[in-house]
């Protein structure tokens, strides 16, 4: 049996060829670790930890906080909207742009900002104000009609997309949210 | 000044586990070639073997919680990859990559370096008409140059079982390759 399991020396010359080394791309490693990082805080786990945090967390869970805190981009018509923080929305301000408020719900938070492609990611044009005692934060800002990306900024420094919204990359392994404004539907997609 | 020593596979994985995301590229490098030669040879091209890898990697990541032996991050990765290269062959035969094995010569020029490339494109040819079972006992005895023992301890099957493989595989490719019974 020994002998019948040594390797047939018709194939010894092809096996010398097929030990040969292989490298793999150095791509491989930005790949991997692009990757890694958008799933470093997945959602649920960025909700929980935020919910569970006894202080501030380091930038990586609280990039992932973002989830926990419950944001809510709605646009409605004026005549339709009720006031008050439960209430987001958006009003139409023209032909050509609307009022969209913003809200997020970040308990722990000591400042928020709002920054997007609609004021050159500048934070410092659209804080937030806390609104109740239970953490809420708003912000209305006037949109144009069209597709905007944005993300919140809290305590200056986390960057946070809003886990109501749909998300982009941003290119560099992070999210943006992407809200879209129609006079016309009077939605916010 | 001594240079700093390379931190173990364990505390690499404890470091990543309690939030240093970064530190996953440790991993990242020190496996990214280690089983890239297996990969293509059960795959059939670089190309192919890179995909598994790198999907590997990130399976990995997304599974770390359940590495009960950290500082055996090696072999549990490779049951990873091992995973992944046996879902690809079973799934799509289509994906052999025959056509592609000449890749893994590349650059190679001289009439004895061609010799050889034609060699290994024979056999991975060969390779590829065998079982992913087959296959995998000809890669890691005879390319990665393990024991039996050390095969049936990575992969989980018997000597005797592997050694009956091992037979078979021996017995189809000399069919393949037209040497004489």
């Amino acid at each position: 049996m020994s002998q019948e399991l040594d390797l047939p020396p018709a194939l010894r010359p092809e096996v010398e060829a097929a030990r040969r080394h292989v490298s793999l791309s150095p791509e491989i490693e930005a790949r991997v670790m692009a990757a890694v990082r958008r799933r470093a805080a997945p959602p649920q786990q960025r909700a929980w930890r935020w919910l569970t945090a006894p202080s501030l967390p380091p930038w990586s869970l609280l990039a992932a906080a973002a989830a926990a805190l419950l944001a809510f981009v709605i646009f409605r018509p004026a005549s339709v909207g009720s006031p008050g923080v439960a209430s987001p929305r958006a009003t139409a301000v023209g032909p050509e742009s609307v009022y969209v408020r913003f809200i997020l719900v970040a308990p722990n938070a000591r400042e928020v900002a709002l920054a997007g492609t609609f004021n050159g990611w500048d934070p410092a044009t659209a804080p937030l104000s806390r609104a109740d005692t239970a953490g809420t934060w708003t912000v209305t800002v006037a949109l144009p009609v069209g597709q905007h990306q944005y993300a919140f900024i809290v305590d200056g420094r986390r960057w946070v997309p809003d886990p109501a919204a749909p998300a982009v990359d941003d290119g560099f392994g992070r999210k943006n949210s992407v809200v879209s404004v129609s006079a016309a539907q009077g939605r916010i997609l | 000044m001594e240079p700093t020593p390379e931190p173990s596979d364990g505390t690499v994985v404890r470091a990543v586990l309690t939030g240093d995301v970064e530190q996953y590229a440790v991993l990242v490098r020190r496996y990214k070639d280690r089983y890239a030669r297996y990969a293509s040879r059960m795959l059939g091209s670089v190309d192919a073997a890179e995909d598994a890898v790198q999907d590997a990697l990130i399976r990995a990541y997304e599974r770390l919680p359940q590495c009960r032996d950290p500082e055996k991050f090696a072999g549990w990765f490779f049951l990873i990859l091992r995973n992944r290269c046996f879902a690809e062959r079973r799934r799509d035969r289509r994906s052999n990559g025959l056509d592609q094995v000449g890749e893994m010569a590349a650059s190679e020029g001289s009439h004895a370096s061609l010799e050889r490339k034609e060699q290994a494109r024979s056999l991975e040819q060969a390779l590829l008409q065998l079982t992913p079972e087959q296959r995998e006992v000809f890669v890691l005895k005879h390319v990665e140059e393990l024991s039996y023992d050390e095969i049936a301890a990575r992969v989980g099957t018997g000597v005797a079982a592997l050694k009956m493989r091992m037979h078979r595989a021996y017995d189809r490719l000399r069919e393949l390759l037209g040497e004489p019974q």
